[in-house]
């Protein structure tokens, strides 16, 4: 039997942590949720001899309140019962800053680990550190790291594993904040001892003491320590009126920074000062008052270059493996034995699952590309830069990104919003984001603009959609900062971390996390729409036609051959012949009879029973809209350059219904992936419903306004040609 | 009488670009005044403004050897003492 221990990763934003926990685990990793916040947990297992490590990958924090969801989350993880050591990894050329976390870990008394990382830039900065007179004062070993190259990890393994054989003899530190603080400590941590609440036994009560005396949120939430409560008031009221305190809420970080100031002057050593020179000249250009804003509309550009031109020969290669496959399941499985299950797998599941699937290199290197800007420290300037504008609209410099991601795919671009930390900023961002016109709506606007609209309008009609998603969204954001998510916000408050190159290494494992979960959900939701549409699609199926068509099909072939028409002459007429008898069986399916159903309640926006269906199919992906007319009106295999489709649509619908569906598709759900993906990110069933709803409602009324006064104003009711 | 001398008193929100000064207090009203406090944001603390986002509003202000970015709003609560 193997022992295993429990090891959490802590430290700041941008300590390198990740680049530890990345070569400590490689790919075994597993990445979640935390419950109830849209923190991401991380945990991998690794093993050194006999011990086997589950290594808890906890989110960046400066400290151990409760300022954020993410230092909620590592103090909830940290006072649980059951963690064998922290360690903590810390950025040892900002020792100062990077040591004040460190100061409340070793309050916990968990046998701690201290990884003195990017020690190969403390070198540069020239600083010099008395280790043994450091690990005495924190009470805990430390080793010199450089995570990006490995560089002391083997060393770092070896002192994980010598530390946890010797768990019980590990030293704690006793950390001292000037007597008379360290007295109001004692009184609380006295009073709190008296207690004797069970389930904190694990942790000293002086850590409650520190916490209840600066008034931490969270521990103030435990309702165990009430009775404490008038003990720190009146701790507070003493250190006040002595005038040993300034404010109740911030001196403790006074007096750690105070302390770290001693230990580090003591400890540390500068033998020459150099700063990052290099990483400040790269910024006097990024973040400049005139070049910084061009610049990063270049960056997004290439990006955007990057992702679709490289992805499109590798979509291109997966389209056609699929139809290889569901070819040769159709060719080896004969038509006769269990037909519903054959249409129902190469159809239904390769064709559903296979469409999502083909977008997985997209995906692959957009997340590639925002590793790259992650990784290397541009994210932030970019954020830096972009926050003076977003913000008019409710939103923030973080938000840019993510939105322009959606153009190309709302579903990789909700979770490209984990790098806001607001959470209300972060879930205003997700609930407008659909509005961003992706991709999968392009080939509808391709369909139906031509359709309509005479060549000089086409590229204006075009622009005037995108714009018209662009201006809707950013409104909604306004709106929803005005009412849903009211309030002043949280404190903004980001680190412009020293630009860094990113390491191969972390790029690929980023990629293979976002790939991963793509996949599963194309295994699963995706799957099941696939599946539900395709019955729905299918059945119940019309055995009794208006024509005969079988015969219809044969007395054509006899014919053509008896009036020596061409193959091909005949074959385009047995094809009209068929897809007529397709578009009779589908308005006999469940589909269909939705549609039929619904149509009433579409009318007044200009939509008949054909639109209706459509657009319900399209919930699935947007897509879907323009195959599914296809086969109501008796296209076939349509796709957004069948020229019979467009004359169809000419013919029965005026340009203004045109140009309601284009709005209708833009301002719907643009698909159940979006959805889900959104429902994961918002961690929130209620929002999630309420979005569905609230696009839908947005998508009628502005659908409905338009083709009301349309029609009233007898706008586009006719073609210009 | 206290409150005119504190308005008084240079604040972050004043300090031109690429001008250091040290912390002399934080006012008591100041929103998120633990989170700045937990990066070394406190009374004593050296800064140096580094720069301005282009569109007004954030501030790019290096403490403690880091950059830390954050609203000119919040600047205003840190009162300085230019050196």
């Amino acid at each position: 039997m193997k022992k295993k221990f429990k090891v959490a990763l802590a430290g700041n934003p941008n300590c390198g942590k990740t680049s530890i926990f990345n070569v400590l685990t490689g790919t075994r990793q597993h990445v979640g949720n935390y419950p109830g916040v849209t923190v991401e947990s991380k945990s991998g297992h690794f093993e050194i001899g006999d011990i086997e490590i589950e290594l808890i990958d906890l989110p960046g924090v400066y400290s151990l309140s409760s300022g954020s969801p993410e230092e909620e989350v590592v103090f909830n993880e940290l006072t649980k019962e059951g963690i064998d050591l922290i360690l903590n990894v810390v950025d040892s050329s900002i020792p100062r800053r990077s040591l004040y976390l460190t100061t409340q870990l070793a309050e916990l008394h968990i046998p701690m680990l201290l990884a003195f990382n990017m020690s190969d830039d403390a070198r540069k900065r020239g600083l010099d550190f008395d280790i043994p007179k450091l690990e005495k004062y924190f009470g805990s070993p430390i080793v010199k790291t450089i995570g990006r190259t490995g560089e002391g990890v083997k060393e770092l393994v070896a002192a994980i594993a010598k530390t946890l054989k010797a768990l019980p003899a590990h030293g704690s530190p006793m950390l001292t904040y000037g007597t008379d603080v360290d007295d109001a400590i004692e009184a609380v941590a006295d009073k709190i001892d008296a207690l004797k609440i069970k389930r904190f036994a694990h942790i000293p009560s002086r850590f409650f003491a520190i916490k209840l005396l600066e008034n931490d949120s969270s521990t103030a939430k435990i309702h165990d320590f009430d009775p404490v409560k008038g003990e720190v008031a009146e701790q507070i009221k003493h250190l006040s009126k002595s005038h040993a305190i300034d404010d109740a809420e911030s001196f403790m970080a006074d007096r750690r920074y105070a302390m770290l100031a001693g230990a580090c002057s003591d400890a540390v050593k500068t033998t020459h000062e150099r700063r990052r020179e290099i990483s400040d000249k790269i910024d006097a250009v990024m973040t400049n008052k005139f070049f910084g804003l061009p610049l990063f509309l270049f960056i997004i550009y290439a990006m955007f270059f990057f992702t679709f031109t490289c992805a499109d020969p590798l979509m291109g290669w997966i389209e056609d493996g699929f139809g290889w496959l569901s070819d040769t399941i159709r060719d080896a499985w004969s038509e006769d034995t269990l037909p519903f299950w054959r249409a129902m797998v190469t159809d239904g599941i390769i064709g559903g699952v296979g469409g999502v699937i083909v977008f997985l290199p997209n995906i692959l290197f957009l997340f590639f590309a925002i590793a790259i800007l992650e990784d290397s420290g541009y994210m932030a300037r970019a954020a830096f830069v972009m926050d003076g504008i977003m913000r008019k609209f409710g939103l923030q410099g973080r938000s840019f990104v993510p939105l322009v991601l959606g153009f190309g795919c709302n579903v990789p671009a909700i979770m490209a919003t984990r790098c806001i930390e607001s959470e209300r900023d972060r879930i205003t961002t997700i609930m407008v984001l659909p509005l961003m016109s992706c991709g999968a709506r392009l080939p509808i606007y391709a369909l139906i603009i031509p359709a309509f609209f005479a060549a000089k309008y086409q590229a204006a009609m075009m622009w005037l959609i995108y714009v018209i998603g662009v201006v809707v969204a950013l409104f909604a954001a306004k709106l929803m900062r005005k009412t849903l998510f009211k309030g002043d916000g949280e404190v903004y408050l980001m680190e412009l971390p020293p630009y860094r190159l990113p390491t191969l290494r972390s790029l690929m494992l980023h990629m293979w996390d976002r790939g991963k979960m793509y996949l599963h959900k194309a295994g699963t939701i995706i799957l099941a729409t696939s599946i539900i549409l395709f019955i729905a699609n299918t059945y119940p199926e019309k055995t009794e036609f208006s024509k005969d068509y079988d015969a219809l099909v044969e007395q054509v072939q006899k014919d053509g051959k008896a009036n020596n028409l061409s193959e091909e002459k005949i074959e385009e007429s047995v094809a009209e012949l068929e897809n007529e008898k397709s578009a009779e069986a589908l308005e006999y399916t469940t589909s269909g009879r939705i549609g039929k159903f619904l149509e009433p309640v579409f009318k007044p926006i200009g939509f008949d029973w054909k639109l209706t269906t459509a657009s319900i199919g399209a919930l699935a992906a947007k897509e879907v809209f323009v195959s599914q007319l296809g086969i109501l009106y008796a296209e076939g295999e349509a796709d957004e350059e069948s020229e019979t489709l467009r004359e169809k649509l000419a013919k029965n619908y005026t340009p203004l219904q045109g140009f309601c569906m284009m709005i209708f598709s833009l301002m719907s759900i643009p698909c159940l992936a979006t959805l889900a993906v959104l429902k994961r990110e918002v961690n929130s069933w209620k929002l999630t419903i309420a979005e569905a709803i609230g696009l839908f409602v947005l998508a009628y009324a502005a659908t409905f306004l338009v083709y009301q006064i349309g029609t009233i104003l007898n706008i586009g009711t006719k073609l210009i040609s | 009488m206290k409150e005119n001398q504190e308005t008084k008193n240079a604040t972050l929100a004043d300090l031109p670009v690429g001008a250091s000064a040290k912390i002399v207090k934080i006012l008591p009203d100041m929103r998120g005044k633990k989170k700045f406090a937990d990066v070394g944001i406190t009374a004593g603390t050296e800064l140096v403004l580094e720069a301005k986002a282009p569109f007004g509003g954030l501030l790019r202000v290096r403490v403690l050897e880091t950059s830390m970015a954050f609203h000119s709003e919040d600047a205003k609560s840190i009162l300085i003492g230019t050196k």
